[in-house]
């Protein structure tokens, strides 16, 4: 269970680091005015100081509950938790196995895991929608556009 | 009346059995690139290239401008049902059109999306036929600061139309200005805000960006909510699109106003992405319906898709009269035209006569073979909807991925774009809102380079920018809409003090 508070913070805090990390970076490029106009770090920079103090403002509004915020205590329950985390979970090791595994392969066992193993539906069904998700992919990108997605470390390694 | 003429003679030459044919090829595979996201009419326009320099150069043209056309529908497609735009310009639709498709009204949402780009499309048409030269010159009168006068104009109508907290707002937006500056700064050519990761340098793509905020973001709203059962219980009527587009006629102040909105953005480089934010928040903040704006609301469909074809279409215009390509597809056009042996430019005119206005009689034909197409598979691309959400889910996910990779072959733009989808989330629980993020993502660094390189012509005096009377009236303009709200908020507690209370509820509703 997340709180509507610790969902704000953590927010705020996001969006402030990297409001520093956008001051910190445009310091580099230069700010303010040179013989060759308007330096480059300018804008970074009061964009940063400006994520930055509104990051602060919201984690003060996060941390000091006022009305609005206080009839809504809980943000994410913990059985929505577990479906963002069904969702989330697959795709996150679905995106992390495609320097692997290739565009091709991971998409087709991301399908087939989300499907099959929840049980959605059987696995006949599950392995025709993966197989289908691939060949699609193949035959709109490589095929008829000529888009080459990766093709990963196995194909590699297996001489394709 | 010389015009009316050329145009008659140009569609006798547009108006044959194998131009038809090359249109409707066009155009539909012009809607399966939009449909595409990752691939768009630059692709598709590349692609068919090659297979155009044994064609005369008119077939060539309609082949590659209705694939052009079939491209722009067919990026309403996705935003509409997935809430994942293609292209930048049709970001705005998915502010009304998505939650009206999720609503069960997918074919609405598509006809009435359709219907009105078609219209947006004629005017943009009509206005190149007639203004031609006139156009050509109001082109040539813009400087960067005349163009940093339209992106603030076009900031001015989209921000600050209320809603969501005004410091969240705030930092939604310099959030979006600071993604739009990372990588290579085109003024100075030095490297910025690469957080240490080289290949950053290439900057953060728009798509990358949206697919993440919009697609992964909106899927793990959905899933949260649950909203399976109402996927599947959309109905397909082949009769709703016709009375979808009969509808439209009621909303012709919109559809002229948005459409007056398009031209003006196609002609001055303002483009349809500015074009289509800058109306549909100008359509919020005029209509009588204002406050439902991001609930489903016809009108907040029409707005954006209206404006955008207008100006994508009138942006055709200074290609042809100046030889200056507005965008990547037409830059690829010029291309071809080259190839072809033509000369882009004011010549043109004079010396292909029947290739310029053989080209200008297809616009008026290939929109409407469009139009027809596209209609046509409406109840094909609605039945999508009825997919069970445990299919659909990882499918999205997978176009998402294909998407963001496809745009620069790069696996980080995956990564950053799965990224972005945590944040689509975050925000999207806490009511930052995504649309002044997205439009400082897409014209943020265009709106930077004009108002530093005015700067450079003016030795950093603000004066520039009331410098010449066009340049003048855009900042008023703009100052105007932007102080228009809080001038209505000051006002609000003079005139009725119960309102606002009981505002609040449909105002959390309506944040987008």
């Amino acid at each position: 269970m997340i709180s509507r508070r610790a969902l704000e913070l953590a927010t705020a805090i996001l969006t402030g680091s990297f409001g520093v990390a956008v001051v910190v970076q445009s310091l580099d490029n230069g700010i303010g005015w040179s013989s060759a106009g308007v330096e480059a770090g300018t804008f970074p920079f009061l964009t940063g100081v400006i994520i930055v103090a509104g990051s602060l403002y919201n984690l003060v509004r996060g941390v000091v509950p006022t009305a609005s915020l206080a009839n809504v205590p809980v943000a994410i329950t913990s059985i929505e938790l577990r479906r963002l985390a069904g969702l989330f979970v697959p795709a996150a090791i679905f995106v992390a196995a495609i320097p692997l595994l290739g565009m091709y392969v991971a998409s087709a066992a991301y399908v087939f895991a989300v499907l099959a193993i929840p049980r959605h539906q059987s696995l006949l069904h599950s392995a025709v929608t993966a197989a289908a998700t691939a060949l699609a992919l193949y035959v709109v990108f490589e095929r008829m556009f000529q888009v080459s997605l990766p093709h990963g470390a196995l194909a590699a390694a297996l001489g394709f | 009346m010389d015009n009316l003429s050329e145009l008659l003679h140009g569609f006798t030459i547009a108006v044959t059995v194998p131009h038809l044919a090359l249109m409707a090829t066009g155009v539909l595979l012009g809607i399966l690139v939009g449909v595409l996201p990752g691939l768009g009419a630059p692709n598709g326009v590349s692609l068919l290239l090659p297979l155009t320099f044994g064609m005369q150069p008119v077939s060539a043209i309609i082949l590659l401008s209705s694939m052009y056309w079939g491209a722009l529908f067919g990026g309403s497609v996705t935003s509409i049902l997935f809430n994942i735009p293609g292209e930048p310009s049709s970001v705005a639709t998915t502010f009304d059109g998505y939650p009206m498709a999720r609503d069960g009204r997918p074919t609405t949402a598509l006809a009435t999306a359709f219907g009105s780009a078609a219209f947006g499309a004629l005017v943009g048409v009509i206005l190149i036929t007639f203004l031609a030269s006139w156009v050509a010159q109001v082109a040539l009168a813009f400087g960067p600061p005349e163009y940093f006068a339209v992106y603030f104009l076009a900031f001015a109508s989209f921000v600050g139309m209320g809603g969501a907290a005004p410091i969240k707002t705030v930092v939604a937006l310099a959030i979006g200005f600071a993604i739009a500056a990372i990588g290579i700064d085109t003024v100075s050519g030095s490297v910025r805000l690469t957080m240490g990761i080289d290949e950053l340098v290439k900057g953060v793509n728009f798509v990358v960006a949206v697919m993440g905020l919009f697609g992964i973001g909106e899927l793990l709203v959905a899933v949260e909510e649950e909203f399976h059962a109402r996927a599947v219980s959309s109905k397909i009527d082949w009769r709703e699109v016709f009375r979808a587009v009969g509808r439209l006629p009621r909303h012709g102040v919109a559809l002229l106003r948005s459409a007056a909105i398009g031209c003006w953005m196609g002609i001055t480089p303002g483009g349809p992405t500015a074009a289509s934010f800058m109306s549909y928040g100008i359509a919020r903040r005029f209509s009588r319906r204002g406050r439902y704006f991001g609930t489903g609301e016809v009108e907040g469909i029409i707005s954006p898709e209206t404006a955008d074809h207008a100006a994508g279409t009138s942006a055709l215009l200074p290609m042809l009269s100046l030889g200056i390509p507005g965008s990547a597809t037409a830059a690829v056009m010029m291309g071809g035209l080259m190839i072809w042996g033509l000369n882009p430019g004011p010549m043109l005119f004079v010396d292909q006569k029947d290739f310029v206005w053989g080209l200008i009689a297809s616009m008026y034909v290939g929109n409407i073979v469009a139009v027809a197409l596209v209609l046509l598979t409406v109840p094909v691309f609605a039945a999508l909807m009825r997919i069970p959400f445990v299919v659909i889910a990882p499918l999205i996910v997978i176009i998402c991925v294909v998407g963001a990779y496809s745009v620069s072959n790069s696996y980080l733009d995956v990564v950053i774009m799965l990224g972005f989808g945590i944040v689509g989330y975050l925000f999207k629980k806490l009511f930052y809102p995504l649309a002044p993020l997205v439009l400082a993502i897409v014209i943020g660094d265009k709106a930077e380079d004009a108002f530093r390189q005015s700067m450079l012509m003016s030795k950093g005096s603000l004066g520039i920018f009331f410098a010449n009377k066009l340049v003048t009236c855009l900042v008023v303009a703009g100052i105007a809409l932007l102080l228009l709200p809080l001038v209505l908020q000051l006002a609000r507690p003079f005139r009725k003090n119960a309102a606002p209370a009981t505002e609040t509820p449909a105002q959390e509703k309506v944040i987008i």
